[in-house]
């Protein structure tokens, strides 16, 4: 047997012997996963992050113009001590105005444009189902906005509609709900399947 | 019983109804849902050869989910002889995708750097997809095996999205979002998405709007996308034990409930 599957069977038993409680196996295991996926991450930043598109382009092909992210970086390192703390608000500024400036147009775009768009189409539907649909999703639409609306007090028909919105409300988060544990049971499955075929061989 | 002790329990009746329904080695047929159809004819109906990017957008503690799925993906891919280029927005998805292209690659016989690459991970993955709208080869100078991509036959004519046919997002997560809101806002490139069970009322409003062009989800889509590929696979053999985890979770509500509203009566 392949000894990448001994191992990962024998850390999948481990990790399964929480069933019987907390113990220094399951521990063991718990910590070897941190561990591992934080080596792991570290060392493909540092391949692909700092050595690839800082450090070699800098140092090996005299790209001079990164000198300027560099010492933005390093300006992070700025928080440890509290003399030096200021200089991160400059990196942070760079970082959060340039994300801002790329994700608000493109948000704006696909998130509520285009969503607005989808709602109103489906109201215009050809079957009587689509217009239907379409017209559910409009009410639940504004009943849910009008239980977020906190400018006014929740009485009346603006009472009646956050009430509404709410029922919307613990439908969406009914269904996320049970679609997470599908994906968790799925997730549980899918390694008794390795366990009971690739490690025990008692499966085809 | 304490509620310590009834949680262990209701843990381990998880386990023996999952291991009992696995050791029958039932593989069940599953009915195709219209998503999972939809997604096959997409992905069915794109012209032979079309370069396809498939980006591994997922971490490895979801892979008991998202390796059936992207198998699957992959498969039928190759199968219809499409040029797939492997990418990785999630550090951690990089060693499972690529592992995934090789063995289903071997499957059939296809050659890496004419049939298929990898390009490795890239990180902040708004910045590597708006790069590689620009320039793929630009934002990947070299692939995961530290090939110049330049070099590599498969991608001398592939030089941004407009070259590229479909994005498909393998995700456990928000990342195919941004692949819709870059990829195909700023680009116009096509993009579908295959995930994990916990995502797919995330990603409705995407497949109404027509911003995602298909989806496939879970392990029941896996099992559906196999069956409509006349394979087996994992996700067939693992739907028995589905369904029954599932009838086992109603039945614990059911239980809850009952001792719930009797404590309630008598106090």
């Amino acid at each position: 047997m392949d000894p990448g599957t001994i191992v990962a069977g024998i850390l999948t038993i481990a990790i399964l012997s929480f069933l019987y409680g907390d113990n220094p196996v399951y521990k063991m295991a718990e910590t070897l996963l941190v561990g591992v996926s934080m080596g792991y991450v570290l060392v493909i930043t540092w391949t692909n992050t700092l050595m690839a598109v800082l450090f070699k382009p800098l140092f090996v092909e005299s790209q001079l113009w990164l000198v300027i992210p560099l010492i933005f970086g390093l300006f992070m390192f700025g928080r440890f001590h509290k003399s030096t703390s200021f200089l991160s608000r400059y990196s942070m500024a760079v970082l959060i105005g340039s994300g801002a400036g790329v994700a608000i147009p493109a948000m704006l775009g696909a998130r509520t444009l285009r969503q607005m768009t989808a709602t109103v189409e489906m109201v215009q539907g050809d079957s009587f189902m689509m217009i239907f649909s379409g017209m559910v999703v409009v009410v639940g639409l504004f009943s849910t906005l009008s239980y977020f609306y906190f400018s006014r007090e929740h009485e009346g028909i603006m009472g009646r509609s956050a009430r509404v919105g709410t029922y919307f409300l613990m439908i969406f988060f009914g269904t996320t709900f049970g679609y997470t544990v599908m994906s968790r049971v799925s997730t549980f499955i899918g390694r008794m399947d390795f366990l009971l075929s690739d490690f025990l061989h008692l499966t085809n | 019983m304490n509620s310590r002790q009834s949680r262990h329990l209701a843990f381990a009746g998880l386990f023996i109804v999952v291991t009992v329904t696995m050791l029958l080695n039932i593989s069940i047929v599953a009915t195709v849902s219209n998503e999972t159809k939809q997604m096959f004819d997409y992905l069915d109906g794109l012209p032979e050869r079309s370069n396809i990017i498939v980006s591994f957008d997922h971490e490895a503690s979801s892979l008991p989910e998202m390796k059936p799925l992207g198998l699957v993906i992959l498969r039928h891919l190759f199968a219809k002889d499409h040029n797939l280029i492997g990418v990785a927005l999630l550090a951690e998805g990089t060693g499972v995708g690529y592992r995934l292209m090789q063995e289903t690659a071997k499957e059939y016989n296809k050659e890496y750097g004419r049939d298929y690459v990898f390009l490795g991970f890239k990180p902040q993955f708004i910045a590597a997809i708006l790069s590689m709208g620009e320039s793929i080869g630009g934002t990947f100078p070299e692939d995961y095996l530290g090939n110049t991509t330049s070099e590599i036959e498969l991608l001398s004519d592939i030089h941004n999205y407009d070259d590229v046919a479909a994005v498909v997002s393998l995700a456990d997560g928000s990342l195919t979002t941004h692949w819709i809101e870059y990829g195909n806002e700023k680009y116009g490139v096509q993009v579908s998405a295959a995930v994990a069970a916990s995502m797919l009322t995330t990603y409705d409003p995407y497949i109404s709007s027509g911003q995602l062009k298909a989806m496939v989800g879970g392990l029941r889509g896996a099992a559906e996308y196999e069956n409509l590929l006349g394979i087996g696979g994992s996700g067939a053999r693992s739907m028995l034990a589905q369904s029954s985890a599932h009838l086992y979770i109603i039945l614990l509500i059911i239980i809850g409930n009952v001792t719930y509203f009797r404590s309630r009566k008598k106090g």
